[in-house]
Formats: C-alpha cells, sequence, structure tokens
C-alpha cells in the first residue's frame, strides 16, 4: 500500500535519544472512512542501532473500543542510515455508524525496548481519523417500508455438475490406485494372491553376485527352493511337463528349464566342478525370465 | 607305478565298456519281454531292474493279467529253466523240494523237485498265491531267497542264479496267511501288476489271438536274450559303477528319517496322526535296497551317477511293502503307505 500522506511526526522527548529515537505515523487517507471500512496505518519506529524491542509490547489485534477493532499487526525490522527502523503495518476496522462527518480516536500504545542504557518505554501516540455517514439522517418518506430496503443481489448461478463429475472421477481413480497399490503389496483383499517367490529371488541372486560374485550351487540350490515352491510340492525334473501344464505362464521357458535340471543335476549329482561363469549367467537370466513370467501371469 | 595306474585305467575302461553293451542288451531283453507281454513297459522295467540288482520280486495283480506270462518270458529271454508252483493251504516245505510218487513197480519213490532239479541253472522260481502257503514253506522261502541254497537230501543245494517271483492272491482273506513282516522285507520289489491303461493293448489282448495262446505267444520272445549266468557279475559291476554324490547321499538319509519320523520331517497326512502311525520297517536292508535298484535304474538310463529320480521311480516298489503300520490302519495301510511315501518325497528338499 502506498502511503499517500504523512499524518503525524513525533520526536521522542526522552533526553537520552533525543535525537535518535522518532516515530512516524502512516496512514492512506485521515478522513473519508465509513462503517466496516479497514483502515491501514504504517507506523515507523526509527531507534538507535543496538536497541532490541518487546515484541511482547507490540498491539494486540482484538477489539480496541466499542466501534473500532485491530485486525493484524505486521512488523519488518530493517536499518536505516545507522539506526534501526522497525515498520509496523497495522489494520484497524472501523464500526462507527457516523450520523454526521466527525474524528474518531485511534488510540495510542506503549512499545518496550532495551538499549545499552536499560529498558526504556516509546510512546506511540493516539492519532485521530475522520468517519462518514453512510445516508442522510432524516431519508425521503417512501410509501412502503420495503421501499427503505434495497433488493438482494441475485445469486450467481453454480452448475454443479461439473465438479460433481470431477470429483467423482477423482474418487474412482483413487479407488483404482489403492487397489493397484494393494494388490502389489499382497494387502488384503489381495492376500490370496500368489507370492512373488522368482521376484524375490531374482533380486537374491543379483544382490548375491554383486556381494561376493555368487556360489553357484547355493544360488542353483535357491532356485530349486523356489520352484519347489511354486510347484507347491519338491520339483524333480521328471515333474516339470506337470509343472509347466499347471503354470502355463512358464511354458516359453522349458528349454530354459531343461537347461537348469540338467546343470543341477551334473552339479550335484555328476559330480562337475561349480566355477562355471556362464551357467552363472545363465541361471541368472533364467531366474529374471521366471520373474517376469510370474509377474505376467 | 604308471603300470599299475595304466593297467588300473584299462580295467576301468573294460568294465565301462562292458557295462555299455551290457545296457543294450538290457533293453533289447525289455524289447522281447514286451513282445508277449503288452502295455506293461513300467512293469517290464521293474523286473529287468530286479534281474540286474539280483533281488526277488513280490508280484501284486490280479488273476489273469499275464503275470505268468510274463515270467516265463522273462525265463526264456534268460535263456534258463523256469519252475513254478502253487501255494495251497496243506502244502509242506517237502512238497517244494521233493517229487513223491509211485514207480511203476508200485513202489513209493523219491524225486527231486522240479526246483531242485534245475537248481544250477534256475534264473526265475514263480511262487504262486504264496500267502495260501502255511509259514512252514514261508520259511523255507525266506531260507531260498537270504541264502540261494536249501537243503536236501541230506545235502546243500546252490541256486546261484535264482530270483524268486512270488505272487499274493489279494481277493480272499479265507484260508491264507499273510507274510510276516521279516518275510516282505526280503523281497527286493513289490511290483503292482495291472491291466493295461492303453486302449489298443486291451483291444488287442481281448481280440487277437495270438495272446490267447500262451504257448506261441511265448515263442516270440527270442531266447538267451541275455546269459543268466553273467547276471550276478554285471549287477557287481552296476553296483561299483554308478556313483552316488554327496548331496544324493543325504537325499536318501533324508528321506528314510522323513519315513521313520514323519513328523519331524514336517510330512503331514490329512486324516492321519504321523506320530503312531509308523511301527516299523523302513530297514537299512530296505534303504539298501533302494540304492541298488536306484544304481540299476541309472545305469539302464545311460548314467554313471545317480539322480533323485532314480531314487523316487523306484521307491514305492521297494519300499512301500516293508512299511508296517499301527493296526487301526491295516486294512487301509497300502494306500496309507503308498500317501505317506508321496508325501515324504513332497516334503524332502533336494538337492
Amino acid at each position: 500500500m502506498r502511503m499517500a500522506c504523512v499524518a503525524l511526526m513525533l520526536a521522542a522527548s526522552l533526553p537520552a535519544f533525543a535525537q535518535e529515537t522518532t516515530v512516524r505515523i502512516h496512514s492512506a487517507r485521515p478522513f473519508g472512512y465509513f462503517v466496516g471500512d479497514l483502515i491501514h496505518a504504517r507506523i515507523d519506529v526509527s531507534v538507535p542501532a543496538d536497541a532490541v524491542l518487546s515484541r511482547a509490547s507490540l498491539p494486540n489485534p482484538g477489539p480496541l473500543s466499542g466501534s473500532l477493532d485491530l485486525r493484524d499487526v505486521k512488523l519488518r525490522e530493517t536499518m536505516e542510515n545507522g539506526a534501526r527502523l522497525w515498520r509496523l503495518d497495522l489494520t484497524y476496522q472501523n464500526f462507527y455508524v457516523a450520523l454526521d462527518a466527525r474524528d474518531i480516536e485511534v488510540p495510542g500504545f506503549d512499545l518496550s525496548i532495551t538499549t545499552a542504557t536499560g529498558a526504556q518505554t516509546i510512546a506511540v501516540p493516539a492519532w485521530r481519523i475522520g468517519v462518514s455517514p453512510l445516508r442522510e439522517i432524516a431519508p425521503q418518506k417512501q410509501e412502503q417500508a420495503s421501499d427503505y430496503l434495497r433488493p438482494d443481489g441475485s445469486s450467481a448461478f453454480v452448475d454443479e455438475a461439473t465438479p460433481l463429475n470431477l470429483a467423482f472421477g477423482a474418487g474412482a481413480a483413487a479407488l483404482l490406485a489403492l487397489a493397484l497399490v494393494a494388490r502389489d503389496r499382497a494387502w488384503p483383499p489381495f492376500q490370496q494372491r500368489k507370492a512373488r517367490v522368482f521376484s524375490a529371488l531374482a533380486r537374491q541372486i543379483s544382490t548375491r553376485r554383486g556381494a561376493d560374485g555368487g556360489n553357484l550351487a547355493v544360488a542353483i540350490q535357491s532356485v530349486h527352493r523356489a520352484l519347489d515352491q511354486a510347484n507347491g510340492a519338491i520339483l524333480l525334473s521328471g515333474d516339470v511337463p506337470e509343472f509347466l501344464r499347471r503354470h502355463p505362464e512358464f511354458e516359453l521357458l522349458r528349454v530354459d528349464f531343461e537347461r537348469f535340471f540338467e546343470t543341477s543335476k551334473r552339479l550335484f549329482f555328476g559330480g562337475e566342478s561349480s566355477e562355471d561363469d556362464e551357467a552363472a549367467e545363465q541361471l541368472a537370466q533364467f531366474v529374471s525370465r521366471l520373474a517376469r513370467q510370474e509377474r505376467a501371469g | 607305478m604308471f603300470g599299475a595306474l595304466g593297467q588300473a585305467l584299462n580295467e576301468t575302461l573294460h568294465v565301462v565298456q562292458k557295462l555299455s553293451d551290457w545296457r543294450a542288451r538290457a533293453l533289447e531283453f525289455e524289447q522281447e519281454i514286451q513282445k508277449a507281454v503288452i502295455g506293461q513297459a513300467r512293469v517290464v522295467r521293474l523286473v529287468t531292474i530286479c534281474i540286474f540288482a539280483r533281488g526277488h520280486v513280490l508280484i501284486e495283480g490280479d488273476v489273469g493279467v499275464g503275470k505268468t506270462t510274463l515270467l516265463r518270458a522273462v525265463s526264456r529271454a534268460l535263456g534258463g529253466d523256469f519252475a513254478r508252483v502253487e501255494g495251497t493251504v496243506d502244502m509242506m516245505p517237502s512238497d517244494i523240494l521233493y517229487h513223491t510218487y509211485l514207480g511203476e513197480d508200485g513202489r513209493p519213490r523219491v524225486d527231486p523237485s522240479e526246483l531242485l532239479r534245475h537248481a544250477e541253472t534256475l534264473p526265475v522260481f514263480f511262487f504262486n498265491e504264496i500267502n495260501r502257503a502255511r509259514p512252514q514253506v514261508h520259511s523255507l522261502l525266506l531260507r531260498l531267497m537270504a541264502e540261494r541254497s536249501v537243503s536236501a537230501f541230506n545235502r546243500v543245494h546252490h541256486f546261484p542264479y535264482l530270483n524268486v517271483f512270488a505272487d499274493r492272491n489279494m481277493v480272499e482273506r479265507e484260508e491264507t496267511f499273510e507274510l510276516p513282516a521279516a518275510a516282505r522285507d526280503r523281497f527286493f520289489m513289490e511290483i503292482l501288476m495291472a491291466a493295461p491303461d492303453d486302449e489298443e493293448a486291451r483291444r488287442r489282448l481281448v481280440f487277437d489271438p495270438a495272446f490267447h495262446d500262451t504257448e506261441t505267444l511265448l515263442e516270440r520272445v527270442s531266447p538267451g536274450t541275455l546269459d543268466y549266468r553273467e547276471t550276478p557279475a554285471v549287477a557287481r559291476a552296476i553296483q561299483t559303477h554308478v556313483r552316488s554324490s554327496e548331496a544324493l547321499e543325504r537325499y536318501v538319509l533324508n528321506l528314510w528319517r522323513a519315513l521313520v519320523d514323519p513328523s519331524s520331517a514336517g510330512v503331514s497326512l490329512p486324516d492321519v496322526d504321523l506320530d503312531s502311525l509308523v511301527k516299523g520297517g523302513a530297514s537299512p536292508r530296505g534303504l539298501a535296497a533302494l540304492v541298488r535298484a536306484a544304481r540299476v535304474r541309472a545305469w539302464l538310463e545311460g548314467r554313471d551317477y545317480l539322480i533323485p529320480e532314480d531314487v523316487r521311480d523306484v521307491f514305492i516298489e521297494v519300499m512301500a511293502h516293508r512299511i508296517f503300520v499301527d493296526p487301526i490302519h491295516a486294512l487301509r495301510s497300502d494306500d496309507i503307505v503308498k500317501r505317506l511315501c508321496r508325501a515324504a518325497f513332497d516334503a524332502t528338499p533336494v538337492p
């Protein structure tokens, strides 16, 4: 708000601050306020640089008199020409129903500050503003009592169909998202969803490979256990066709299954060495394919 | 030192080559049997395993499914003799060993029975309806099976190539003597022989006249495809040649534990209290038989090492008849034991 005029300027009369402490009250205009109007005032308090303001001494928003409220208090602190400047923006509201144009008083208040010399009080003086009536004292006589009243403003028609549709749409989208999250996390009612054993295994194997290069025998055993879990019983190579019949999502991996069981057979029962990077890579690929098919299924 | 090493290597190579040749002949043997017995590939495979594991067989099957035909075909393909006795309630052990009759001169004679006469050349001895015979007869049979010898005419007769095949009558219960646990445990396998499931095989068995005449049917089987006199040596070679890894040995021991103490191994059956189910059986002899049979299967599959499928494939046949359950389940023990075996497999992780 641009301050159009300076209403008052007070040079504090305290001897110690004679040259340093000033209080200036600015308001947009000193007159022309009607009932209900907001009155914006700015009070600039200039003090020595070392002064500290006690914020408890600031005026509190609330009723000041029967017809004047303080609505809002804002404080900004800056430095100006080596002095400290406190800029108080005060918003009052006038409730005085004036019958003629007259001045009313905006009450003053005290600010407590502390300086090098001790605690001091700065008085912000009362100031006055002019208020005006909205209507003449004796209006022209009307035939109907209702003629003294102004008609109500017509209410605007608000079409609620669009916001309602948007609300329903957003609600449905939120529910769908919730359902997807619940399914992903196997929250009720999706707790019956098959556990994604191969996805967990793929993560586990890739972590293990990253950590210590991975032991092929241990990795193969963990794949066996995951297959057993998916099968609901121990799965041997002879059971694979039946397993694939019951889990058609893995049918694409028939060759990988055969290769896996052959590798496992040679390693665990045929006495072959387990140091084989290619086999480890094939195993990791097999598990990631299993995980992919599991999610697809 | 290198000379000794080279000699050992040569011997190993020789054994490998010999086993490979014998495997081809064993497969040919199976083919020959299946010329006479159709739709019974699994039974033929199990009988082949028993022959190369030198194990005696309990055959369970309905009447008229071809048990005798199968055994005669086996006997013919092995090139040896065939002896058969029928178990009856009044049979005594001497009836198996001696042939008593009146001679032309009217005087009683005692000659060796068919079994004794063929002792040295008998690979197949078929004891039909063994549970009709009395325990005295079972006892003689146990000795014959365990030691491959009997005492008769005041001397010991040896049966170096003998495989006993016994059939149980499962229809009647009157006048039968159920085999005691010890007798059942000495049978290497119990093979179930049912009518074939295959429609075409069923049709041929019923409508093809070739299957109505056993004698002409058996002529289809080439005699002596295998030489029964070599089977003991081959059986020994198989057992030493087929390796078992540590993982497989651990697996078999875990299976054993699952059978003997099912609850501790996490095995469960829906309507059976497993804590008190198994009362006996699953003996070390049974487990040794299991591994013997699995090794022969591995050899027939062309491998020189055991895999879990070998064990599983023969498990029910080798183990089920050796597991004795609480008498409360006696009437349906066969079914429960088979379910227990399957549950043990489902709960024992491998490798």
